[in-house]
């Protein structure tokens, strides 16, 4: 019987679209891989969730709901989930998602429907030609990342870089931003090999990084893996220095990588090293508020630099929607205006990344205060001022 | 490219086709004898490595109660049969096979966690503890559908690699491991550094290999399962039952898995879903053998190593798709030559 | 249930789907908008897996071929949606087309094999083509407008996708219903059959894949507007592998299927994920597939043809119409009684080392039955194949109607006018009796693919249908005609061999030990179809183990012993031939 009415429930739930939150509160949807080939760095992005929600899960009296979905590392699910969100769950504003693919998908629906959307991954829809979009995109873009390591090999006097990255569309992104950097004088790039995941030997692609003698290497991988190209290209004999991007900030990078990891200087948001920056960062102190959270709500040190960007959007949300709130009301069409409004309104945002800044022209709101290089010593992130 | 290079290109190769080697190996088998495509397969083998991994690091591995699980599934299943059959006198036999053999090794894991054992004792405990998890498999997944076709076969196999892709997400989480190295030990062949890992990989490969022709060749089991896989109603009527030499295929399949399993792990990083293109790539390899030969599989598995190692020097981006374009034509040839047109299809 | 009351049934359905915008909530819609995308990939497998037999692991590329091609032509060329979608199916058919003919010769799982092949090496391929924005994809595609209307909205999208959905399903329903899609349900369960009825297997095989490829490209152009991004990840392996989940849990084997399997699949993800976190909170996300994996195997332990014949059984049997008279079909002049029509000149055959025919030699006359006799293992069964082109002869020659037929294939000697029946009875079992029938009119008849699904064949095919019907009646069938042949005791289904030889009007009829297995009784009214036929100037070749049914039946027998010519005559001087004797009974000397 019970699992009848279970049925007659959710059948209706189906049908009509279920809404359980009440009028004064806020909803917010946040999208992420927790399965799949992205759940590696997905499940970062919850936790940041969860500290960001633990953090503070209120705005002036009105009480925020968060629903949390799982899109399996797939842009068609993701889609599924942004409508999903917005038609059934009534949310007044969208975080997501933890592939680039992914977060686009979000975007496009964020800007039909009209909410408010908070990338937490690179972007690249265009911007729309008329009005403003409906989204913003919280990390330092790929080329920034790119740029503040590549400007770093330049002032260590290297004069050309070899390119191993992974085939999809972190390598993609790493790979282009070091082209550009290339045209403003950075390193040359000589060679640009790939590697899945899931490979079992980068051997060859590593000789044929070799072969290109280069003074340094940039790995394009990500989270554990980007130690592969690494352990290879030290047991070749590969002398030179390696390079990297926030996303190699990964404790199992480093225990996987070992030796051959030690030394590797990556860009970083300044949240990996809060506890070395100088007390006039502007991240040090909300940066200290959120490892003390992180820690209390999942058990263990917030080492990544996605959980991070999780936290930064929500930080943006909450200072949107105080101003939001002064004019319309929670789960309407003005408040998803007021909010997206509010977003760019408001200056100087300080988050644990970045001090952040909105434009209508622009997905990103960051500049170069937003990374810092970090070396690995001894098991270590290491501040290189 | 050099010889030079060439020549590491080819051991790379060759320790990578090694590997398929093994899992290719018991693909064959397990197909020639149940006619199920067992894609899981890759899963047992990073499951071993992750296992392996969990062991070293002093942790209790999630597979211990996965084991558990799935043989309280099985042993429920078959006393269930047997009652609905009323053979009633089996059950106790079913319960030693179904429940207490497959949980004294999870058994040991569970209360030895935490301990530190020395590596050859880790390595034996894993592959004890990995060895039910294929035969539990088939008689909680593919029994009850043991006369099904082949296409329905490949499907629940495929539905049943999703699943376990999704508890090994669960069970030991996102981040890939490598363990300790077996061997501190190197080599100059031909004027190349070969690792010790290598060497033992191609052993073992070697090894494997030669012991199922021994065992197929020249044991009584080893022909009643080369008699089952030749013609079932004929294995039937000579009194081999097709599900016990179902159960052995996939016993020698999770024994080839954990084996691979643990020559893999020291050599690469092992995600939770490393195992689906390691055994796809094993199956190119036993698809050139026609899931029939076993030596043409062996061959065919290393020369699929030995290609992906100098695509990927190639074209990298590419490397894939090099690798699983080389199937058309073996596809191709294979069916010019080896099905004649009197082969029917089930209707 | 009558035919007026089923078309009711289906109006009010199509009613109540088409005003499901009115009365649905908006993120129902949205699902049902994915349902529809993946039904016409469904849709596509049906075809080819359920009623064909071929199974794909690799509809999402083509999917994505399609997405591809039209987000390529509008995001980034600037064209309308509409060109797009001429652009997506041009290129995905060539695509399917070229990827076929390398294929689809291929077997059994050989063949589902290479499809994941194609279908990981086309994903890779996506990924790393930088103009089309490789891993990251194409964002900002434009909605496809109708006039001015832009179909941004779920709500109007929805009209386009289950109005085309709907379309393409009644095609295919008419399709199955006509010449070609018998000619791809016979696919199932082999070829030798296939082209025995003069039917181009590969031809058949090959426009049913690219059938399956232009739904998958309808889906395609529907996905890239609808969630206007694309990606290379919807469209891997995995999703293929979903796609085909989707037919077989719907049920392979039914147009139907096609839409229940992507409901149910969708609707149960959808459901897992809002069910899951109540139960399991901290673990949802990562227990979703495995929850969706586990329901999956447990329905197909328990049903495992689908939902829709699980349901079907409950349903009335929708009642067909016995096809009315019709203008009889145009029949083949038949030669002169006495012409010599076939020669077989010194033919042999050898396996390896072992010859199983050896320069048997003997002629053929209009209008009579010969009969070919032999001990087992004498090689009658090898000649048989030899004359009917299922294999080829290694010397000597073979003719018919003067025309050299020694290396002719089996599909081309059976459109020449020799139709066959086999030793073991080749029927399709889940078909209809006179739609096996019908198959045997295949050489006869025109309507091509096309014509069959806009019902363009409608005075062909009610030709056709009567002159199955006659056969039937002929060999005593006639009365019911939509029971499934596989439902038919052994002799009745020989006899159903024979009338879809019939239908095919031929000029030589080949059977292959007709008589085997049938009852006294049933051999004598087979004795007597065969003398009918013959006094209407057919001519008959059979082989035969049966003596007694062969004696007082032919006109002359052909004896064969260890793959030679032993003698040749009438059946008397073939009874009093001594060699025969021994031959038979063995070394009476």
């Amino acid at each position: 019987m019970r699992r009848l009415t279970l049925g007659i429930a959710a059948c209706a739930a189906f049908a009509f679209g279920a809404s359980t939150a009440s009028a004064q509160d806020i909803t917010v949807g946040f999208v992420t891989s927790l399965s799949g080939p992205a759940s590696s760095i997905g499940l970062n992005y919850e936790k940041g969730i969860n500290a960001a929600y633990a953090y503070q899960a209120e705005v002036d009296g009105h009480k925020i709901n968060l629903v949390k979905l799982d899109d399996g590392s797939d842009p068609s699910a993701a889609t599924q989930n942004a409508r999903k969100l917005v038609q059934q769950n009534h949310v007044d504003l969208m975080i997501g998602t933890s592939s680039a693919p992914g977060t686009n998908a979000m975007l496009t629906v964020a800007n039909e429907l009209k909410v408010p959307f908070i990338g937490i991954s690179p972007v690249n829809v265009p911007i729309p030609k008329e009005g403003h979009p409906w989204g913003i995109a919280v990390p330092q873009t790929p080329n920034l990342m790119v740029k503040v390591i590549a400007d770093r090999m330049k002032r260590e006097g290297i004069k050309t870089v070899g390119f191993i990255g992974f085939t999809d569309s972190w390598g993609d992104l790493v790979y282009n931003g070091a082209k550009a950097a290339e045209k403003n004088g950075d390193p040359q790039v000589t060679s640009n090999e790939r590697y899945t995941r899931t490979d079992t030997s980068v051997t060859a692609q590593a000789l044929k990084v070799m072969a290109t003698k280069p003074d340094a290497l940039l790995d394009g991988g990500s989270a554990t893996q980007a130690a592969l190209p690494l352990l290879e290209m030290r047991k070749l004999g590969f002398k030179g220095n390696f390079y990297g991007t926030p996303a190699l900030l990964n404790r199992d990078f480093v225990r996987i990588g070992g030796k051959a990891a030690d030394g590797v200087q990556v860009s970083a948001g300044p949240v990996i090293v809060t506890s070395q920056l100088p007390d006039s960062h502007f991240s040090k102190k909300i940066g200290t508020k959120f490892h003390e959270v992180f820690k209390k709500v999942n058990n263990s040190e917030a080492d990544d630099g996605f959980s991070g960007y999780s936290f930064d959007g929500w930080l943006i949300f909450l200072n949107a929607a105080k101003v939001a709130l002064k004019t319309a009301k929670p789960g309407t069409p003005e408040f998803h205006e007021a909010l997206m409004q509010a977003i760019y309104s408001n200056k100087d945002v300080a988050g644990v990344h970045s001090v952040y800044n909105f434009t209508p022209k622009s997905y990103y709101g960051v500049d170069d205060r937003s990374l810092v290089v970090v070396k690995l010593v001894d098991g270590k992130w290491v501040y290189q001022p | 490219m050099n010889s030079q290079i060439a020549a590491i290109l080819t051991m790379d190769g060759v320790a990578t086709g090694a590997i398929y080697v093994l899992i290719a190996l018991g693909f064959v088998l397990i197909f020639a004898v149940t006619r199920i495509i067992f894609v899981p397969f890759g899963d047992i083998t990073a499951f071993t490595a992750l296992t392996l991994a969990d062991l070293e690091a002093k942790r209790l591995p999630g597979t211990a109660s996965m084991i558990a699980v799935l043989a309280l599934a099985a042993a429920l299943m078959e006393v269930a049969a047997l009652l609905r059959s009323g053979a009633t006198n089996r059950i106790p036999r079913a319960l030693i096979y179904y429940l207490v053999l497959p949980l004294v090794p999870a058994t040991i894991v569970w209360a030895t966690a935490g301990l530190a054992m020395p590596a050859p004792l880790r390595i034996a405990l894993t592959m004890a503890l990995i060895l039910p998890l294929a035969p539990l498999l088939d008689r909680i997944v593919f029994r009850p559908i043991a006369d099904a076709s082949v296409l329905l076969l490949l499907i629940v196999s495929v539905a049943l690699h999703f699943a376990l892709v999704g508890i090994g997400l669960l069970f030991f989480g996102p981040e890939g491991v490598r363990t300790q190295s077996l061997v501190d030990y190197s080599a100059m062949i031909a004027g190349t550094p070969v690792s010790g890992e290598t060497l033992l990989i191609v052993a073992s490969a070697a090894f494997f290999s030669f012991l199922l022709y021994l065992f197929f060749n020249f044991t009584l089991t080893g022909k009643a399962l080369h008699a089952t896989a030749m013609n079932r109603t004929g294995a039937r009527l000579m009194g081999i039952r097709p599900q016990q030499s179902g159960t052995i295929a996939f016993l020698l399949g999770s024994l080839l898995a954990a084996v691979s399993g643990v020559l893999i792990a020291p050599v690469n990083t092992i995600f939770y879903d490393s195992g689906f293109l390691i055994g796809l790539k094993a199956f190119v390899g036993a698809i050139i053998g026609g899931l029939v030969s076993f030596p043409v599989t062996a061959i065919g598995s290393v020369l699929v190593g030995v290609l992906e190692s100098f695509a990927a020097f190639q074209s990298s981006p590419f490397k894939e798709v090099i690798v699983f374009s080389v199937l058309i034509p073996v596809l191709l040839w294979r069916s010019w030559s080896f099905v004649h047109a009197d082969e029917e299809d089930e209707e | 249930m009558s035919a007026r009351a089923q078309m009711l049934v289906v109006a009010i359905a199509v009613l109540a789907l088409l005003a499901a915008p009115l009365y649905m909530a908006p993120f129902t819609i949205t699902l049902m908008n994915y349902i529809g995308v993946y039904s016409f990939v469904a849709l596509g497998l049906v075809l080819m897996t359920g009623i064909a037999g071929m199974v794909s692991f690799g509809q999402a590329s083509f999917m994505g071929i399609a997405a591809y091609a039209t987000a390529w032509a509008s995001a980034l060329m600037g064209w309308s949606p509409w060109i797009g979608l001429v652009l997506a199916v041009v290129v995905t058919c060539a695509v399917a087309a070229i990827v076929g003919l390398a294929t689809l010769r291929l077997q059994g799982h050989f063949l589902s094999l290479s499809t994941i092949a194609w279908g990981l090496a086309l994903y890779f391929t996506f990924g790393n083509i930088a103009s089309l924005g490789a891993y990251n994809g194409i964002p900002s595609i434009p909605p496809p407008s109708l006039g001015s209307i832009a179909l941004v909205g779920s709500g109007q999208i929805f009209y386009l996708i289950w109005g085309a959905l709907l379309v393409s399903l009644l095609a295919a329903h008419n399709l199955l219903g006509s010449r070609s899609g018998r000619a791809m349900r016979a696919l199932r369960g082999g070829n030798a059959l296939v082209e025995s009825l003069g039917i181009n297997a590969l031809y058949v095989r090959l426009v049913t894949f690219v059938i399956a490829a232009l739904l998958a490209a309808l889906s395609g152009w529907l996905y890239a507007h609808m969630s206007r991004f694309v990606s290379p990840t919807p469209f891997d392996v995995t999703m293929s592998i979903i796609f085909l989940m989707m037919a077989m849990v719907g049920g392979s084997g039914y147009l139907l299927g096609a839409v229940v399997g992507a409901a149910l699949i969708t609707l149960l993800k959808n459901w897992i994920q809002d069910v899951l976190p109540l139960i399991a909170p901290s673990t949802s996300g990562q227990l979703e597939i495995v929850v969706f994996s586990s329901l999956f195997i447990v329905f197909l332990q328990r049903a495992r043809d689908g939902i829709v014949p699980y349901v079907a059984q409950w349903l009335p049997e929708p009642r067909r119409e016995r096809p009315q008279a019709a203008e009889a079909m145009p029949r083949r002049a038949q030669p002169a009684p006495g012409r010599v029509l076939m020669q077989v000149e010194a033919a042999s055959r050898s396996f390896g080392g072992l010859i199983a025919v050896n320069k048997v030699s003997f002629d053929l006359r209009a209008g009579e039955i010969l009969a070919l006799i032999g001990p087992n293992g004498a090689g009658k069964t090898t000649m048989f194949n030899l004359i009917t082109g299922a294999l080829p002869a290694s010397e000597g020659r073979i003719l018919f109607a003067d025309e050299d037929i020694t290396r002719a294939s089996a599909c081309s000697i059976a459109r020449a006018g020799i139709a066959r029946t086999f030793q073991h009875v080749k029927l399709r079992p889940k078909m209809s009796l006179i739609d096996n029938v019908l198959l045997g009119a295949y050489a006869r008849t025109r309507a091509g693919f096309f014509a069959g699904a806009a019902r363009l064949d409608r005075t062909e095919e009610a030709r056709a249908q009567a002159e199955a019907m006659r056969q039937l009646e002929r060999v005593g069938l006639g009365n019911r005609p939509f029971d499934l042949a596989g439902n038919l005791p052994l002799g009745n289904q020989r006899l159903l061999e024979i009338a879809r030889a019939l239908a095919a009007d031929p000029v030589l009829l080949v059977l292959d030990e007709p008589a085997a297995g049938l009852r006294r009784q049933e051999k004598m009214k087979l004795a007597e179809l065969l003398r009918s036929l013959r006094a209407e100037g057919l001519t008959i070749l059979l082989v035969e183990h049966d003596m007694d049914f062969v004696m007082g039946l032919v006109d002359r027998i052909v004896v064969m012993e260890f793959g030679c010519k032993l003698c040749e005559g009438t059946p008397e001087a073939v009874r009093a031939d001594a060699r025969v004797q021994e031959a038979y009974l063995g070394g009476v000397a």
